[in-house]
């Protein structure tokens, strides 16, 4: 069965769209991350021009770091204050990444930028991942437990304007948190992604944030940025696709929810692992894409015209 | 799911020469909806024999469907150290959305020249941006890519079946042309060509519209006239659905 999508303006497969926003809902709800990173190339892999999968994508984080920025807050574990100086930074990296998109976009190379980035991230993601859950399978078979240090004292407590964040016990400057924020809207504006998996390890090795609330401040401040993101694409590129977004929510929400289930029976070592493979698979395909001659050199784009 | 569109044509010769033509139609609109997935176009007509002709004179049809015009760029990839990247690019206006051409006989070059009957007539590639591309030859391959391209996608074709046009009785013909679901919306126009002895005689050409209707139409329309509105319900309604979403979740893990 067919939908057309009327900003796409073609017509997708609705069950390849919907088992794709399911697995990756499915992985998001697993490994606690919000997968964008897997949504925008998975959707250009399928056909769909590469404006559209950005911002769409964006568009659909909005509705998974909601859903999981709640929990979180319920517990308490949101330190708002860390948000809105990561939002502040935010704010100027999203117009940033506009700006970018839109120049790369004019010169005909947005779809080699974002080859290139998304092979780079992917790839270190995936290295990493794997890295990290075999060492704790390791570890577990060596029965070695890990200590690990509570606080990071480094140059981030240096700077000056520092502010005393209660909520995370810190009393840090506001500068790498701006700074931090700023490229994670950038990142976020260009590949539609929420950038959890770069947020999250910055924010406890940079900021030196209790990972209790690590998590659940990401998230508060990815549901903005990424709202930011979809508004800011909306009015300047036009590639919000609110019918393929719609499919994409309803089916990662469900995914989510199986995920976060499936993750409580078994181990997540085995999993990362296994995820770690699937990721590096993306990178390695998206690589090859940019180094092998394609079957045509000639490619063509039609200009939108606004009417 | 097979739509068809009716278009009735009688070509009628009166006084001894090619003369007038009576058309009648009925409603040509083909409408995109959230199912659609592309339509076959029904085109029929008829051809009378004209008295003052040989008896011995061949008759052939040629149809011509032109969607509304666009501004295509065609990019060349090419290998910077082992990465292959777009470099060269040329811009074509006036490019029809959607063409196809279809015949009952060899047509030749000619003929379609002197008539305009071609994705590009001589005005439109005129208006060709060539930009770094000078040779004739790289221009040609530009130009032959673009047609390569757009025949992929189902939205460029050059029929060289000559029995694609069905001819019913001797003077009835009809044909079906495959209208693909990534069709731009717009204006059409079918245009028939009546050709005697491979000279042509009369033709007629007739409008139809490809437009959106439903909720596609909607989101479309808002997406390109109210985007700040647009940009805020998509944001809205994305963090309701999360927030319902997790409500209904921890609802259902309580019980």
């Amino acid at each position: 069965m067919n939908i057309y999508l009327p900003i796409a303006e073609l017509s997708v497969n609705i069950l390849l769209i919907l088992s794709l926003g399911g697995a990756v809902g499915f992985l998001s709800g697993m490994l606690g991350l919000g997968g964008g990173f897997l949504m925008t190339p998975l959707l250009m892999f399928i056909g769909i021009p590469p404006n559209v999968a950005v911002a769409t994508s964006a568009n659909q984080i909005v509705a998974a770091s909601v859903s999981g920025a709640l929990s979180h807050w319920r517990q308490g574990l949101v330190d708002i204050k860390m948000g809105m100086y990561l939002l502040l930074g935010g704010l100027f990296g999203s117009i940033t990444g506009i700006w970018i998109f839109q120049l790369l976009t004019s010169a005909g190379q947005i779809e080699t930028f974002l080859a290139i980035v998304y092979f780079i991230l992917l790839f270190s993601i995936g290295t990493l991942m794997l890295i990290e859950s075999s060492q704790v399978i390791r570890d577990r078979i060596r029965k070695k437990t890990v200590k690990r240090k509570m606080h990071y004292h480094n140059w981030a407590h240096r700077l000056p304007f520092k502010v005393r964040f209660y909520s995370s016990n810190l009393y840090i400057s506001v500068i790498p948190p701006i700074i931090i924020g700023y490229f994670i809207g950038i990142l976020s504006a260009t590949m539609g992604i929420g950038g959890s998996f770069i947020l999250i390890p910055a924010m406890i090795y940079f900021l030196g944030m209790p990972t209790s609330k690590v998590i659940g401040t990401s998230l508060f401040q990815i549901i903005f940025i990424t709202a930011l993101v979809t508004l800011l694409h909306a009015t300047s590129t036009f590639a919000v696709d609110a019918m393929l977004a719609f499919i994409l929510i309803l089916s990662s929400v469900v995914g989510a929810q199986l995920g976060v289930i499936f993750t409580n029976k078994f181990r997540g070592e085995e999993l990362r692992a296994l995820l770690a493979i699937v990721v590096l698979a993306v990178a390695i395909k998206i690589g090859t894409d940019l180094l092998i001659q394609p079957a045509d050199v000639f490619s063509i784009s039609v200009l939108k015209e606004l009417y | 799911m097979k739509h068809v569109i009716y278009i009735f044509l009688s070509l009628i010769f009166y006084n001894g020469h090619a003369g007038a033509l009576v058309i009648g139609s009925d409603i040509s609109e083909i409408t995109i909806g959230a199912n659609f997935s592309g339509q076959d176009l029904l085109v029929f007509g008829a051809f009378y024999s004209d008295p003052s002709l040989p008896r011995d004179a061949k008759g052939d049809v040629i149809i011509e469907v032109k969607g509304p015009p666009q501004t295509v760029q065609v990019r060349k990839k090419k290998s910077f150290y082992g990465f292959w990247l777009n470099s060269t690019e040329v811009t074509f206006r006036e490019v029809p959305g959607f063409y196809y051409l279809t015949s009952t006989t060899e047509i030749n070059d000619e003929l379609l020249n002197k008539n305009s009957i071609s994705l590009l007539t001589p005005q439109d590639t005129q208006q060709i941006e060539w930009g770094k591309i000078r040779m004739p030859r790289d221009r040609h391959d530009f130009l032959n890519a673009m047609k390569r391209n757009k025949n992929n996608l189902d939205l460029f074709a050059v029929s060289n079946d000559l029995d694609e046009i069905e001819i019913l009785d001797g003077n009835l013909f009809k044909t079906n042309i495959p209208i693909p679901n990534t069709v731009p919306i717009g204006n059409y126009t079918v245009s028939v060509y009546l050709l005697i002895n491979s000279e042509l005689k009369q033709d007629y050409s007739y409008n139809f519209k490809v437009k959106r209707v439903g909720i596609e139409s909607m989101i479309h329309s808002l997406a390109l006239n109210f985007p700040v509105i647009y940009g805020f319900l998509a944001v809205v309604i994305a963090g309701l659905m999360g927030w319902i979403s997790a409500e209904m979740f921890r609802r259902l893990r309580k019980t």
